[in-house]
């Protein structure tokens, strides 16, 4: 019953509620794990409201609020970095954009799918994407986005840099914003390409899946 | 032959226009004193503050100024405590002012042209520009009244600024910004926009078209197909920017009898490095064949005369034009003899 209280919370985005109803499962003797498993999965209910349009961005962004006020209670009882098991991923808007929304729900949907995020904002030049992988071992995926077409050529030095780097068979790059296509992704050197936030967080676990 | 004015005018009365309205052509886009005491960015200046409080840039390959939210650059601070920070720009302004503005406005020959004040920011973009896009959006849900309170603020302070405008520039048309959605969605959900907007614009806009306005052209470069009814009752009679992913065709089939669309050209099909005529050509006939032209007006989402990359919004025009002269039998000069010169804003 408590594990519905907090899937149904966190899909509701009670970010208020949320904290009591996670201590609440734990103190009935419910694994952390499995606490943070089910508001997972609630997350996956909200990206794909999201994507079938029955929830619209306030919604998506209440829920991911909820989920992050329950993995702050959760944390202490989480072995180290179970928040973030599936991986480290960088994610940036290029530069000379400085477009926030669309970078920051795909950041918070990759992040309530199990992974630990490491936004470096927007406008954010190619060289700061290749020293935050250097500064941060282990990163599984790097996902960069634009949302104009004048900075679609941004995007491209982007993902061109990434795919010079010595390490770059080791990562994932992934591409977004609203003027890009799956076309312009494989014509870039990018491994995937989602046309929105449900999308990313799904298309992230697939990646590093394979 | 109607003039560009009269022909906009018989396309958004479902009348009789004799070609397709070429984009922004029918309307002359002017200013007003506060637009002109505003900071004025160019290309490449970084964190200017207007009369907001609002940090400002415009980094060099955008198409215009962009609200920067940094955690220290935010106004509203505590939402629910928002009158400690938002703290409206005056808008009295000396008659020298208002004087510049009229001389500008006599100077548009009004019978080719509406003469259109300029409005922007609007509610929802004044909203998110004081406190962050995602701060905002949640605190639609999360602080109704408190948003209800700051929107009554917005709307009071814009209903000033039409009184001023209406009192001393007398326009026939009103060209507002308020960008409401992205390009597949509407930001808001539609009961939620229209909860907190619907009352606010009809009284904005019904300000305006009982003060001598006979067309209200609101910009939104997004999907907003599924916020048309509540657009209605706010009294838009065109939305500007309406993209490809609305469906135009579906729109005005449903909704053309009621508003007008002025679009359907999307940037990023023509407005890209390496554009050609050809491309212009080809989503402009496109827009014409699909969407017809009664309450309809072929043009770039964009919402102002220009576009990102020197040239495209003039290959639009220019195939707009070949158009109308191959199809409705006029020659490239009398459609100049009946408009004013083309007018790039950006």
């Amino acid at each position: 019953m408590s594990l519905e209280n907090v899937h149904d919370l966190v899909v509701r985005g009670k970010a208020k509620l949320v904290p009591a109803a996670v201590q609440e499962t734990l103190d009935e003797g419910v694994e952390a794990s499995k606490i943070l498993d089910t508001m997972i999965s609630a997350m996956d209910v909200v990206g794909e409201n999201f994507k079938n349009g029955t929830i619209f961005v306030p919604e998506m962004l209440i829920a991911a609020k909820a989920m992050k006020k329950g993995v702050e209670v959760l944390k202490p009882h989480l072995a180290s970095g179970a928040a973030g098991a599936l991986g480290k991923v960088i994610i940036g808007t290029v530069a000379g954009d400085l477009h926030d929304i669309g970078k920051n729900l795909v950041a918070m949907m990759i992040e309530s799918a199990g992974f630990e995020v490491i936004d470096l904002g927007v406008d954010v030049p190619v060289e700061k994407f290749l020293a935050a992988y250097e500064e941060n071992p282990g990163v599984k995926i790097v996902a960069c986005s634009a949302l104009l077409t004048t900075t679609m050529p941004a995007l491209q030095e982007t993902v061109t840099a990434l795919n010079a780097a010595p390490w770059r068979k080791d990562v994932k790059v992934m591409v977004g914003g609203a003027p890009i296509t799956q076309e312009f992704a494989d014509k870039i050197g990018a491994d995937a390409y989602t046309p929105d936030a449900a999308s990313a967080a799904k298309k992230a676990k697939e990646l590093v899946a394979a | 032959m109607l003039t560009a004015k009269e022909n906009m005018r018989e396309t958004v009365r479902g009348g009789n226009p004799d070609r397709f309205v070429n984009q922004y052509e029918a309307v002359s886009i002017l200013m007003h004193p506060y637009m002109m005491t505003q900071p004025l960015l160019k290309r490449g200046m970084e964190n200017v503050v207007n009369g907001w409080g609002v940090t400002n840039s415009f980094p060099e390959n955008v198409p215009g100024a962009f609200p920067v939210h940094t955690p220290d650059k935010i106004v509203v601070k505590d939402f629910e405590n928002w009158r400690d920070y938002v703290h409206a720009p005056s808008l009295k302004f000396s008659d020298e002012l208002w004087n510049i503005c009229k001389d500008m406005y006599a100077a548009v020959d009004g019978t080719k042209a509406y003469k259109a004040a300029f409005v922007a920011p609007g509610i929802f973009e004044q909203v998110h520009h004081l406190c962050s896009m995602q701060e905002a959006l949640m605190d639609y849900m999360e602080y109704p009244d408190e948003m209800h309170d700051l929107i009554k603020y917005l709307t009071d302070w814009e209903l000033e600024l039409a009184e001023g405008i209406c009192s001393n520039l007398h326009p026939d048309a009103i060209l507002h910004h308020d960008d409401w959605g992205s390009e597949l969605n509407s930001f808001l959900r539609p009961s939620i926009f229209e909860d907190f907007f619907l009352e606010a614009y009809q009284k904005i806009y019904g300000y305006y078209h009982s003060h001598g306005v006979e067309l209200i052209i609101h910009h939104s470069d997004s999907y907003c197909a599924n916020l048309l009814p509540t657009m209605i009752d706010m009294g838009i009679d065109v939305w500007q920017g309406c993209m490809h992913s609305n469906n135009v065709p579906e729109c005005l089939a449903k909704y053309g009898d009621k508003i007008s669309f002025m679009g359907e050209i999307d940037n990023k099909q023509v407005d890209f490095e390496g554009w050609t005529y050809a491309d212009c050509e080809k989503a402009a006939v496109h827009a014409m064949e699909t969407c017809g032209m009664k309450h309809f007006i072929p043009c770039i989402t964009q919402g102002g005369p220009g576009s990102l990359y020197k040239g495209t919004y003039q290959g639009l025009w220019d195939a707009i034009d070949d158009y109308n002269c191959k199809h409705f039998g006029f020659t490239k000069e009398q459609l100049e003899a009946q408009r004013l010169p083309i007018s790039i804003m950006f």
